[in-house]
């Protein structure tokens, strides 16, 4: 549960999380409803919402967990255009030229959620730079820690 | 005679004539996390021709895409699934999922898993079971990527569905099966007649599972992606005559199931059930069914 918070407020924010509706199973952690709570068993292999995983001290979110803070007003968030957006979820890091606008810390170091135009969370990343600093259009500025393209990363397609 | 050749004869037996189908890849809005009508816009700005399939509800075929439909952010956000047209059917054969106690007896990757849950607007609890590690994954990552919430998944053989001592309101039994030709090139050649048989004996088990772990005013759907009988209108007859299980009238797309199979004459409710020999549709069968007796 601390691995949860402390990710959450690495983003200027934080999540009220019903701790008792929190269950773990092998470092992975998922959120449930009290109908899910009362039907679940210990040997479940996934249940409710997805938060994310501890892996070697490490946290690592999962996208539920990203769209729910992304949808804190105040969570630090960096917002690009489309031709940006697509290279984000192949992967790629943020060039200066591709933001259209910043929530939240500019601070070298932080971490800020990644959003297109819609106001839809991408991903996250690291600032590497003051974004408040005039800076080449081509330098990178915010470096690709996470995105939705992991889905297709995962795995190949099985057919239904 | 070849196998092909073989198999081809039993469906003419059956009353259809072979022939080649050109199957069309098929998306579902996946309508709890998006407008529909939203959708449709944003992929038709990206150049994706869609056409609206009649016969389920937030589907469409793709006619034309510069792209995968499986690479778009919509798809990466959860606001649509890529479901073949005739297995986004069963799912919508349920009546009123909403708030139910629901089983997914075989899961994995998750389609229909996600349509049930957005049919149920995640209220409810959906427990999804697969007895393929390996495809729990991947069913794993289609319920988070689609935002499902109200779903527990169990590593877990459907023939053991009454150890988690639940009874259920709906029941999916999306049966493991031989498949079919149009989805499959190489189906001839992989498939024999024992291979069928020993399928419908498998599915004969998890249908007799899925009987008693249903409540006295329960509803199961049964389908399969085959058009062998023996896996389809004989289980189901045979469900009928021994599990005290019997068919419901469903309206829709496909033709009646045959009730006279290489000369053996089944129950004739076994026509309630549908049949859909391929077309702009891989082959499939569905039928819905209910403890005799129980009262709607």
């Amino acid at each position: 549960m601390k691995a949860i918070i402390d990710f959450v407020n690495r983003f200027g924010t934080s999540l009220e999380l019903d701790e008792s509706l929190i269950v773990e199973k092998q470092g992975r952690f998922f959120l449930l409803n009290p109908k899910l709570k009362k039907s679940v068993s210990k040997d479940f292999f996934y249940a409710g919402t997805y938060l994310g995983k501890v892996k070697r001290e490490v946290f690592f979110p999962s996208f539920n967990l990203l769209t729910m803070i992304a949808q804190k007003r105040e969570a630090n968030k960096t917002m690009i255009d489309d031709r940006t957006e697509w290279l984000f979820i192949v992967g790629r890091d943020i060039f200066k030229q591709g933001i259209i606008e910043v929530t939240g810390s500019r601070k070298k170091g932080a971490h800020t959620l990644v959003v297109n135009q819609h106001n839809e969370c991408l991903g996250f990343g690291r600032i590497l730079n003051d974004l408040g600093e005039k800076f080449n259009m081509r330098q990178v500025v915010v470096k690709n820690i996470s995105d939705i393209g992991d889905f297709l990363r995962r795995e190949r397609p099985l057919k239904d | 005679m070849s196998s092909k050749q073989f198999f081809l004869d039993r469906y003419s037996r059956l009353g259809w004539k072979y022939k080649l189908a050109k199957l069309k890849q098929a998306i579902r809005i996946n309508t709890n996390n998006a407008e529909e009508a939203d959708i449709i816009r944003r992929l038709e700005s990206r150049r994706i021709k869609l056409e609206p399939i009649p016969f389920v509800p937030h589907a469409y075929w793709i006619c034309e895409s510069p792209f995968s439909v499986g690479a778009t952010t919509e798809y990466l956000l959860g606001y649509y699934s890529i479901q073949e047209a005739a297995a986004q059917i069963p799912a919508t054969l349920f009546t009123d999922p909403q708030g139910k106690m629901v089983l997914d007896a075989c899961a994995a990757p998750g389609g229909k898993t996600v349509q049930l849950a957005d049919s149920m607007h995640n209220t409810g609890v959906i427990i999804a079971l697969d007895i393929d590690k390996r495809r729990l994954t991947a069913l794993s990552n289609h319920l988070e990527r689609c935002h499902v919430t109200n779903a527990i998944v169990y590593h877990m053989d459907a023939r053991n569905a009454s150890q988690l001592k639940i009874k259920f309101d709906r029941i999916l039994l999306d049966a493991p099966c031989s498949g079919n030709f149009a989805a499959d090139k190489e189906w001839f050649n992989r498939r024999t007649i024992e291979d069928v048989q020993r399928n419908a004996r498998l599915q004969k088990e998890i249908i007799a599972e899925a009987a008693k772990v249903l409540k006295d005013d329960g509803e199961i759907v049964y389908s399969t992606c085959t058009l062998e009988p023996e896996e389809n209108e004989l289980n189901i007859d045979w469900a009928i005559k021994h599990l005290h299980l019997q068919t419901e009238s469903i309206d829709g797309y496909g033709e009646e199931a045959v009730t006279n199979v290489f000369g053996k004459r089944l129950d004739d409710s076994v026509a309630n059930c549908r049949r859909i020999w391929p077309s702009e549709t891989q082959g499939f069968f569905v039928c819905r069914l209910k403890k005799r007796g129980s009262v709607r």
